[in-house]
């Protein structure tokens, strides 16, 4: 009996063993509980990431060398880059691109198609004469906007995928991918993360949040929508989410006040004004962030109806919109991953449109 | 006792535990934290501690571990109830074989579902890399306590009757 | 029945056990607390490198930073909390911002490329869209 025994805990501690070195790639050694956390300045805005992974750093670090190159080829503050080239060359020549920017620009092109203009990615030249970003904004006069409301269609921009080139139609066109860009970047983030086998993981690109994956413990991540009236940092509501991006839009984001009158970054590219739906926040939610970022502009710059309309329509995108008059609506598929949380007493929970 | 009906018997003891353990998975239990189990298996640990000593009952657990890992509990799972099935099976005999006379059957299942708990955490904190998984501990030690009381009076109303069976002689 | 009443050995064990549940609630409940309380560590950032890392349960008088980059700004800290006091910025965000005193909060200015940040992850929210 004795010998048995011993027979027989040796065959078990093999089986352990062997066990053990199975358990070991299971636990893929890279993963980690522990989060690592990084926040940089890229793009015009404040860039955050949580990692989980033992190569965090490392890896963050890649994707800030990625996103400062996405900017360098988007920018239009800059010179030299690829877009600027392109506004450049308005109205005169073909500019050659890499496919990430014919990409962007297609989805540019789509977004503002779908959106009946509401999202134009030719808004540039509105954009540069108010002036929103930069240090001295003013209001242009009336018959300025409308000499330059014909210069704003995104249809002449003109897209040769067979060369890698585009072109704008006419002279003094500006593309403005400030509405799309980020939204790009944290797309680009996400793809990063993936290919040095992260599980888990997001990027908050100024206040768009892409996420990878769920939590190591395989929660939810929690996603506060800002409070558009309430101090930065406080929110109205929480989407719990995993794999998802999600991205607002609203009035308290950049602005300039004159005589009394708040004047925000959003224009309305078929009125030539910042926008104004009747809506002070709007926040998409889809599997990708460069669909969230052009959606939120839209859906903000559309108003309530029109913008719900939109949201529906498509598959596998959901939003929250918040109104002038504090009211809170959200679409059909948000209803239960999007909790209302507002300590004041200040908002008002529309459940069912 | 011959061998053979020896063998036979603490076969049928692994079968029914593995059958214990698979009822058991089909009872939800609401908990906050992972890791709260009835932990029905450990009424044939008990038995088989009282009716055969220790050999045979860590034989039964090991046997019952690997056998219900195959089954479908993975790698993980195979861990966390061998760590605390081979702790309690030692601290029920410990007390069993030195403390019968102080300590009733369902004292000592509760102490050996609590040791079945301590040992999990200590594998589970292992594996994990963090410690922060012992924040789970007080909770688990109650589910400890009213979980082995359970087993306990299960054990010794089982004992009872395998005693008149005169199955063991 | 005498197998199924509790024995003497068994009360002392439930009493050790008991003993056990109290002071690992115990141990657990301050272990969360003092993770509260300690470890609220601010950092300042300007662009990607920390200019001063502050344990703020440890400061024992007001005190006030001034940092200066394109801008100049003025932070304040106290026994457990920080803000930016003042700013020569244009939007003001940062000092809007108003205190900061839980882990994960953070202040930004963008146009001064600096921030403020406690370390660690709020309980609440991963991230606050906006």
């Amino acid at each position: 009996m004795r010998k048995e025994f011993i027979l027989f805990v040796i065959v078990l501690v093999t089986i352990s063993v062997s066990a053990c070195d199975k358990l070991e790639t299971q636990f893929d050694k890279n993963s980690t509980n522990v989060p690592y956390e990084n926040e940089d300045f890229a793009m015009g805005t404040i860039i955050s990431q949580r990692i989980y992974d033992n190569n965090a750093e490392e890896i963050s670090k890649k994707v800030m060398d990625k996103i400062r190159e996405i900017e360098d080829k988007m920018t239009i503050n800059k010179s030299g880059g690829e877009i600027d080239k392109l506004n450049a060359s308005a109205g005169i020549d073909f500019v050659e691109l890499n496919e990430d920017a014919i990409y962007v620009l297609e989805k540019a092109k789509e977004f503002s198609k779908i959106s009946n203009g509401a999202f134009d990615v030719m808004v540039g030249p509105l954009v540069k004469e108010w002036g929103v970003f930069s240090d001295n904004p003013s209001i242009p006069s009336a018959k300025k906007i409308e000499d330059l409301l014909s210069l704003v269609n995104y249809e002449d921009v003109i897209i040769d995928k067979s060369i890698s080139k585009a072109k704008l139609r006419k002279k003094s066109q500006v593309v403005d991918l400030g509405g799309i860009a980020k939204g790009f970047a944290g797309d680009k983030a996400i793809e990063l993360y993936r290919e040095h086998k992260v599980n888990s993981a997001f990027i908050n690109i100024g206040g768009n949040i892409v996420l990878l994956g769920s939590k190591p413990d395989g929660s939810l991540w929690k996603v506060g929508v800002r409070n558009p009236t309430g101090p930065e940092g406080t929110y109205i509501g929480v989407i719990s989410a995993k794999d998802k991006a999600i991205v607002s839009s609203g009035d308290y984001q950049r602005y300039f006040e004159k005589d009394g009158v708040r004047y925000h970054h959003i224009i309305d590219p078929r009125t030539g004004y910042p926008a104004d739906s009747g809506l002070i926040g709007t926040t998409v939610i889809s599997d990708l962030s460069i669909d969230a970022d052009a959606l939120s502009t839209a859906t903000f710059v559309l108003g309530l109806e029109k913008g719900m309309d939109l949201i529906e329509e498509l598959e596998g995108v959901e939003a929250v919109f918040i109104t002038k008059d504090k009211k809170i609506y959200i679409t059909k598929g948000l209803s239960s991953s999007f909790k209302f949380e507002d300590d004041n007493n200040e908002y008002e929970y529309v459940e069912k449109r | 006792m011959n061998k053979t009906k020896r063998i036979v018997i603490l076969s049928l003891m692994v079968a029914q535990a593995l059958v214990l353990s698979l009822i058991e998975s089909w009872i939800p239990l609401p908990s906050p934290v992972p890791g709260v189990k009835l932990g029905l298996a450990n009424i044939i640990t008990v038995t088989v501690i009282i009716f055969y000593g220790f050999k045979d009952a860590l034989s039964v657990v090991l046997v019952r571990c690997i056998l219900s890992s195959i089954f479908g509990g993975g790698f993980t799972g195979f861990f966390f109830s061998m760590a605390g099935g081979i702790l309690s099976t030692i601290v029920m005999y410990v007390l069993y074989s030195r403390g019968s006379k102080v300590f009733s059957i369902i004292g000592i299942s509760i102490a050996g579902a609590v040791a079945h708990n301590i040992g999990q955490t200590i594998i589970a904190s292992f594996v994990m890399k963090d410690v922060a998984i012992f924040m789970i501990l007080p909770v688990l030690l109650i589910s400890g306590v009213v979980m082995g009381f359970f087993v306990g009076l299960c054990s010794s109303f089982l004992e009872r009757t395998l005693r008149n069976s005169k199955i063991f002689t | 029945m005498s197998m199924n009443m509790l024995k003497k050995g068994d009360i002392i064990l439930l009493g050790i056990i008991a003993a056990a549940i109290v002071i690992s609630f115990a141990v657990v409940s301050t272990y969360k607390r003092s993770g509260k309380d300690t470890d609220k560590v601010a950092v300042i950032k300007m662009k990607d490198e920390i200019i001063k890392s502050i344990d703020l349960s440890t400061v024992s008088q007001p005190q006030q930073i001034e940092i200066s980059g394109k801008y100049i700004q003025v932070i304040l800290v106290e026994r457990g909390r920080i803000r930016f006091l003042d700013a020569d910025c244009p939007d003001k965000i940062c000092v809007n911002t108003a205190w900061l005193s839980e882990k994960g909060d953070m202040a930004v200015c963008i146009p001064n490329s600096t921030m403020i940040k406690i370390e660690g992850q709020s309980d609440k929210v991963d991230a606050v869209t906006h």
